[in-house]
């Protein structure tokens, strides 16, 4: 079966129903005739508000949602196409709410945090449907543990081999194996690199350090090398793959909690309007 | 081709065990993946990590030529090695050892894992590399969002709420200053309100209710309504069914959207009730109307009568006709050649040497006796003797200065003047020598009444008055007086409309009023709607070359007295130019 992306799922059935939903707001809002100028105050305004309010709660929900595997209320696949093509029709559906009335207010913020969270979310999306591709080609059938394991193994078989080699050939190795980092911080883990990894300095080193090597240690270089060769390589696929996988995570630590920030200002942002009424 | 592999493993005890099996095929697959014919179960080695193939002998390749093999430990090159007896490979931890082949097979390869999986995984790297990921290095999502929910909920709400609804920390929420109910508000109020801006209960009387009519009339105290009370509750009305029922003042009036304006000039409202107005009210007397250009009756003039003031509209079914008591024709005083004045010779007039505009240039100021007439129309009745003149507006001070000026001319006049008035050679009685007889006294003040009688009914009947007033004499016991007719000139000709001369100071007058050839006062000069159609379109614009014209262009909603109109017109203060009494 050909993989369909959460963007295709049933045929487009949600893109085709936020498209109805924006195309039906959008027609209202143009044929409405407010008292003044458009906003949320309308007969209108309150629909669109209440659209909004509801698809907000409805979207949040989905945080509770994804975590109930056991649930049968649609597929996970068919709650995410859904989430994402109605989260963009929040977008129409909340601008049209507030009659493009802006200022420096509560229901102002509630709208910024809202337009964050969505955006953040389309980029989401965007991440969800270019990343996956790239950690399959650079992982290939590996996967990170394997990887670490074959650097591992490969650590120990040069170890041995370097064993024969002079003192600063040895070291330089000693330095691949024992200082080599791999994540640990935040900036190494997201841009998946390491300006001062061991490996790749001692692949830069070893071949200076190497010249006047003769006859069967010049043979046993060469193949420690190969081994440091493959151990570097190794070590940017592990970390492209860590960077990837960050990738993935991050966009998440804006969108999650400035949805929540948004579930306080949306709050508030009902409430106080209707204490002002 | 066919091969002998032999699978050897060391027992925990060291004993060396050997398998051997046939492999046969053109091509031998060698990976971690179950359907490979050299079957190598071990992580560290690829999925379809090689292949062994006859090349006239046998040859071990891993990766195609061209393409890179995702599982391939280099991924780059493509790695062949002739696998001659004795030559030994390593492929991930497993060591490919090729051997002397028995009869009848191509080839015979011991296989042994060399470096086991458990010695890999103690290796050093492993343990040190423990946070790959976000999670591990322990970023905060659930606890930041938390905080932003609280800090959101507190800063925007419980603070400014616990002033606003009085809750129990309210104390402690006034001691702070940095947020308030300033974050609730939703827009700029207009103008006039910013000074009640920050005091939101001003009009937010009470928590989670509409603001309420009562708040606005606080301040809008002498605002009117759109019809008399009778007509917007009539007695027949049953709850529910007056006019305007339900209706708020936010309906029409919303705040909170700008600077500028509470409501929009929008023709919608007006028509949604006009277009059939007196399905509304049986008591409306307008006519239905949808829109200026399109669709609207003719002008109502308010004109005043005898009975008190009309309504007329000019539907051109009746001639209009003015009953002022004025006698004023246009047509003579707007002579092209001139008037001639007493004092300047031929004077040309123009419109504005009667019609002053007032002081805020939208209308008129109402023309009068002393202010526009009588530089040419002097009141003098000796002018023989003297430059006086008669009080204008009532008739009787007339009558008496004229009698009180011939019997003090009688009796104190100097010679030249008593004879020019009284055309006998003498003077006045007490200039005389010597004291005058009864006789004397008699003569001289008969003689000054008579005059006096002649000359006012001169002024009044033929000369002055007559000239442009109606009066009617009156006999009583034998003494004479005159009743001049009271004026009604109309000076407000719609009074309910907002029409800015200024606005249309551009035009000349006479393309609204013509009356270069008016004969008389009771012509009616006023445009009529073709006229002002020339110009204004209606309200959605659907003429050429005409300005979008919509309902309170012309018309208010709420009435005349509505103190915040820039055209306000008190009712009455200046309609009507009455009759010949005090300045007029």
């Amino acid at each position: 079966m050909k993989h369909r992306s959460i963007l295709e799922y049933a045929n487009f059935r949600w893109f085709k129903l936020a498209l109805v939903l924006c195309a039906v707001t959008g027609a209202v809002y143009i044929w409405h005739e407010p008292p003044l100028k458009p906003y949320g105050g309308t007969w209108l305004g309150y629909t669109l508000g209440t659209i909004g309010a509801l698809l907000i709660l409805w979207l949040l929900y989905f945080g509770i949602r994804k975590r109930r595997y056991k649930s049968n209320v649609g597929s996970a696949q068919g709650w995410l196409s859904a989430h994402v093509y109605l989260g963009v029709a929040l977008l129409v559906v909340a601008t049209l709410h507030t009659g493009f009335e802006l200022g420096w207010n509560v229901h102002t913020l509630a709208y910024v945090l809202m337009v964050l969270v969505i955006v953040s979310g389309m980029y989401g999306v965007f991440i969800y449907l270019r990343v996956p591709r790239d950690l399959t080609l650079n992982a290939g059938e590996d996967t990170q543990s394997s990887m670490l394991m074959h650097i591992a193994d490969i650590d120990r078989e040069m170890r041995e081999k370097a064993l024969s080699l002079p003192d600063k050939l040895f070291a330089a190795v000693d330095q691949s194996i024992s200082n080599t980092r791999l994540g640990g911080s935040f900036g190494r883990v997201l841009s998946g690199r390491d300006r001062t990894c061991a490996t790749a300095a001692a692949v830069k080193e070893l071949p200076g350090l190497a010249k006047g090597l003769s006859g069967e240690q010049a043979n046993l270089n060469k193949e420690v090398y190969q081994l440091l060769l493959q151990k570097n390589e190794l070590l940017q696929r592990v970390r492209k793959d860590m960077r990837y996988k960050a990738v993935l995570d991050l966009w998440l630590y804006i969108h999650v909690p400035l949805s929540v920030a948004l579930l306080a200002a949306l709050t508030v942002h009902v409430v106080s309007v209707f204490i002002y009424w | 081709m066919k091969l002998q592999i032999i699978t050897q493993t060391t027992g925990r005890s060291g004993r060396v065990m050997q398998q051997k099996r046939l492999v046969q095929g053109d091509w031998i697959r060698v990976g971690r993946s179950a359907s490979s014919e050299i079957h190598l179960p071990d992580p560290r080695v690829a999925l379809n990590q090689g292949l062994i193939m006859d090349r006239g002998g046998i040859v071990y390749t891993e990766g195609e030529a061209g393409i890179v093999n995702p599982g391939s430990t280099t991924r780059k090159a493509v790695k062949s090695i002739r696998l001659k007896v004795g030559a030994s490979i390593e492929v991930g931890p497993y060591k490919f050892t090729v051997i002397e082949p028995p009869a009848g097979y191509d080839g015979a390869i011991t296989i042994e894992l060399v470096r086991k999986l458990e010695e890999a995984t103690t290796g050093d790297l492993r343990s040190r590399a423990t946070k790959l990921s976000l999670a591990s290095l322990h970023l905060p999502k659930r606890s930041v969002a938390w905080a932003l929910f609280i800090f959101v909920a507190v800063i925007f709400f419980a603070i400014p709420a616990a002033r606003v609804l009085d809750l129990p920390w309210r104390a402690a929420s006034e001691k702070n200053s940095i947020t308030g109910d300033r974050f609730w508000n939703p827009g700029p109020v207009i103008l006039a309100h910013q000074p009640i801006e920050m005091k939101c209960a001003a009009c937010h009387e009470v928590a989670f209710e509409h603001v309420k009519d009562r708040a606005c009339l606080e301040c809008h105290k002498n605002i009117g309504h759109h019809v008399s009370q009778e007509m917007l509750r009539p007695v027949s009305a049953k709850p529910g069914e007056g006019l305007f029922e339900g209706q708020r003042c936010t309906s029409c009036h919303v705040d909170h959207k700008g600077v500028k304006t509470t409501h929009k000039d929008n023709d919608r409202l007006c028509v949604d009730c006009h277009k059939d107005v007196r399905g509304k009210s049986n008591q409306a007397s307008a006519l239905n109307v949808t829109d200026f250009a399109a669709d609207h009756p003719p002008f109502r003039l308010t004109i005043p009568t005898e009975t008190g003031l009309k309504r007329v509209r000019m539907d051109g079914k009746a001639p209009i006709k003015e009953s002022s008591n004025l006698i004023f024709p246009h047509d003579v005083h707007l002579d092209p050649k001139g008037i001639k004045s007493p004092s300047k010779g031929r004077v040309k007039l123009e419109c504005a040497a009667c019609h002053a505009p007032n002081a805020s240039k939208n209308t008129f100021e109402p023309v009068t006796m002393k202010k526009n007439c009588q530089e040419c129309h002097q009141l003098q009745f000796e002018p023989a003797v003297t430059s006086r003149e008669v009080p204008h507006g009532n008739a009787r001070d007339a009558k008496v200065v004229v009698e009180e000026f011939y019997a003090n001319l009688a009796l104190n006049g100097v010679k030249d003047s008593f004879v020019k008035a009284f055309g006998v050679e003498s003077e006045g009685l007490l200039r005389r020598v010597g004291e005058p007889t009864e006789d004397q006294r008699k003569v001289v003040l008969s003689m000054a009444s008579k005059k006096a009688d002649r000359v006012a009914q001169e002024l009044f009947e033929v000369r002055s008055c007559k000239t442009c007033h109606e009066v009617k004499r009156e006999e009583k016991e034998g003494q004479v007086d005159w009743a001049v007719a009271k004026i009604r000139a109309n000076n407000l000709w719609m009074p309910a409309v907002r029409f800015d001369h200024k606005a249309h100071a551009q035009a000349p007058c006479a393309d609204c009023h013509n009356v270069a050839k008016s004969k008389s006062s009771t012509d009616v000069a006023m445009p009529s709607i073709d006229d002002c159609r020339k110009c204004h379109g209606g309200s959605k614009h659907t003429l050429e070359k005409t300005i979008t014209s919509n309902c309170l262009m012309c018309h208010g909603f709420h009435d005349t007295k509505h103190p915040w109109d820039p055209t306000f017109k008190p009712k009455g203060a200046t309609r009507v130019a009455e009759g010949p009494t005090g300045v007029r």
